[in-house]
């Protein structure tokens, strides 16, 4: 795993960022090919939260792989499920799941749909898809982790459009009146709820919600690792969150943005573009 | 009107609150007072969340996964109408235990209008995979069934009643699953639940006047569906009525005729809430006699529907 640090020199830090960016166009491009042949996924919105989930899975959240329900984990839940492809990728990177069950997403038999299931997927805390829900779900894990006095983080990924939802505003109330310090949440800030119902200022929004407010852009690596690696988890104190901006469909120039690609599948010819832009 | 249903939960809460640690009450505003012993008792577990339903019930299934046996605790609408998704996806799809207590049975709010009317609440919850439906009557049914279910790993709704039926069974009739056999009869099922086994009660001896010997059945347990009892049952007296405050649509008459569809001459009726809105106000008693929760509807419907 590539580590960037503060006191790499100007070429080692040109060389970590071009070996993690080689790092991550191939995990876009396995994303692609998941989702093309599969016949089924968010590509773009995937895209948005890769680098976020990289960092995650690789620097921060403690965890056992081969025992996914290991009592001393950190739970992460992607509260915006149809992300789910890019965690899928992490999952299978970090040995959760296998390559044969990428290969058989979105068929009979697998065990990986269009939103996790965590009945089915190893390292799925919640199923979600249904905007608004695995907030809250963080929200109560959080809660019973305080009561039990365990010093596990729970980290939940929400995006900007399901900002929209009044359940994110509730669970953010009840978040701060319980000092629940244990709990992040992440903002995927790539405007999609711009195209519709603004939910900015954001940060001024948390902010009055009672919440500790960091923003980061949330493809730069080192950012996102600096900031969640010194985060204060307690089990007192305010909650967190971290407003990430990203860019939707982030590394696929045509794919970048708030059109048609949102839920497409690519056509062989465009699954031959998306090659040569990221290999 | 001191409300025995209610305190009883609080009672139950208290009592298994203060052997296992595992149990969590959260409130949304409601019964916060005759909560208060629970909370005393078994300190940081008990939240008056606040007024945030769905929340509340999406957060009960962070708690389940950390080893809670949550409890929520509400209005009927707000509990079941308003958070029915969360239940359905963080409880139902996701396999977790959760015990969903409200107050409000139905009309039992009979002067505040349908916004705090709950009588669909069968009908949504029974589609779901798992769910457990209970419907206790008498303090004595809320208290060992809650002690039968709470912990089992399923979601479990209790619909609380304001009102009793004011019949104490002995404790080995109160079973999940399990219809009560109230009276014995040969020509007439009346399956009652909640309260309106009082109405089933009471028109028994208007129906010997007509020469009837009525059977009546009574099912603290909505699901799972007692389907063996009242099969045998019908197949001895051909003839059903079904008294429940709830609509039309989903509640117990449907269990019924569903479960009945293989028996030949046998004839049903359903004394139930149409599908309307109630715009009345009144008591909870002046209510039954408008919606027809009397001896004298349950005579009516016998004589022009049943024989």
């Amino acid at each position: 795993m590539c580590r960037v640090d503060d006191r790499c020199g100007w070429g080692a830090r040109k060389k970590l960022f071009l070996k993690s960016m080689k790092r991550n166009n191939a995990l876009r491009l396995q994303i692609a090919e998941m989702v093309f042949k599969a016949g089924e996924g968010h590509i773009p919105s995937a895209y948005s939260i890769l680098e976020i989930l990289s960092i995650l899975y690789g620097h921060v959240l403690r965890y056992k792989s081969a025992n996914p329900r290991w009592e001393k984990r950190d739970y992460f839940i992607l509260s915006k499920g149809h992300g789910c492809a890019a965690l899928y990728i992490l999952l299978e990177k970090h040995g959760f799941i296998s390559r044969s069950d990428l290969e058989k997403k979105s068929t009979l038999g697998g065990i990986l749909g269009g939103h996790p299931d965590s009945t089915k997927v190893p390292g799925i805390e919640a199923s979600t898809g249904s905007l608004g829900h695995g907030i809250s779900i963080a929200l109560g894990i959080a809660l019973g982790l305080k009561i039990r006095k365990k010093k596990n983080k729970v980290i939940t990924l929400i995006g900007d459009g399901e900002s929209n939802e009044g359940t994110v505003w509730e669970a953010a109330l009840v978040a701060a009146n319980l000092s629940l310090g244990n709990l992040c949440v992440i903002v995927d800030e790539n405007g999609s709820a711009d195209q519709i119902l603004p939910v900015n200022p954001l940060r001024k929004k948390w902010q009055a919600f009672g919440w500790e407010v960091y923003e980061v852009d949330g493809h730069a690596e080192k950012k996102l690792l600096n900031l969640l690696t010194r985060l204060q988890f307690s089990l007192s104190g305010r909650p967190k969150v971290i407003i990430a901006h990203t860019i939707k469909g982030k590394g696929v120039r045509f794919m970048q943005g708030h059109g048609v690609w949102h839920s497409r599948v690519p056509t062989e010819e465009e699954m031959t573009m998306i090659r040569e832009e990221l290999l | 009107m001191k409300n025995v249903m209610r305190q009883e939960f609080a009672d139950t809460m208290l009592e298994i609150g203060k052997k296992d640690k595992n149990l969590i009450v959260l409130i949304g505003d409601i019964s916060h007072f005759i909560l208060q012993p629970f909370a005393k008792a078994c300190p940081g577990r008990f939240y008056n969340i606040g007024i945030c339903e769905p929340t509340i019930v999406s957060m009960a299934a962070g708690l389940a996964k950390v080893g809670f046996h949550p409890v929520v605790h509400t209005i009927a609408p707000f509990i079941i109408e308003r958070s029915f998704e969360q239940i359905k996806d963080d409880f139902g799809y996701q396999k977790l235990g959760v015990n969903l207590v409200s107050v409000g049975s139905a009309f039992d709010y009979s002067d505040l209008g349908c916004t705090h009317h709950c009588y669909d609440d069968f009908a949504l919850l029974k589609t779901i995979e798992g769910m457990q439906i209970i419907y206790p009557g008498s303090p004595l049914e809320f208290n060992l069934l809650f002690k039968q279910t709470y912990a089992n790993g399923l979601p479990t709704y209790f619909r609380v009643p304001k009102v009793t039926h004011g019949i104490v069974f002995d404790k080995s009739q109160i079973q999940l699953g399990r219809a009560i056999i109230v009276q014995k009869g040969k020509d007439l099922t009346i399956v009652a639940i909640g309260p309106q086994l009082k109405t089933a009660l009471a028109s028994v001896k208007p129906l010997r006047a007509l020469g009837m010997k009525p059977e009546i059945l009574y099912l603290p347990t909505i699901k799972p569906f007692d389907r063996e009892t009242v099969l045998k049952s019908l197949a001895k007296t051909k003839r059903c009525l079904v008294i429940e405050e709830h609509s039309m649509y989903g509640g117990v008459f449907d269990d019924v005729l569903r479960s009945a569809k293989d028996l030949r001459g046998v004839k049903f009726a359903g004394l139930n809430i149409g599908n309307t809105f109630i715009h009345e106000y009144g008591t909870y008693e002046e209510l039954c006699t408008t919606l027809g929760f009397t001896p004298l509807e349950v005579l009516k419907k016998v004589q022009t529907e049943l024989l």
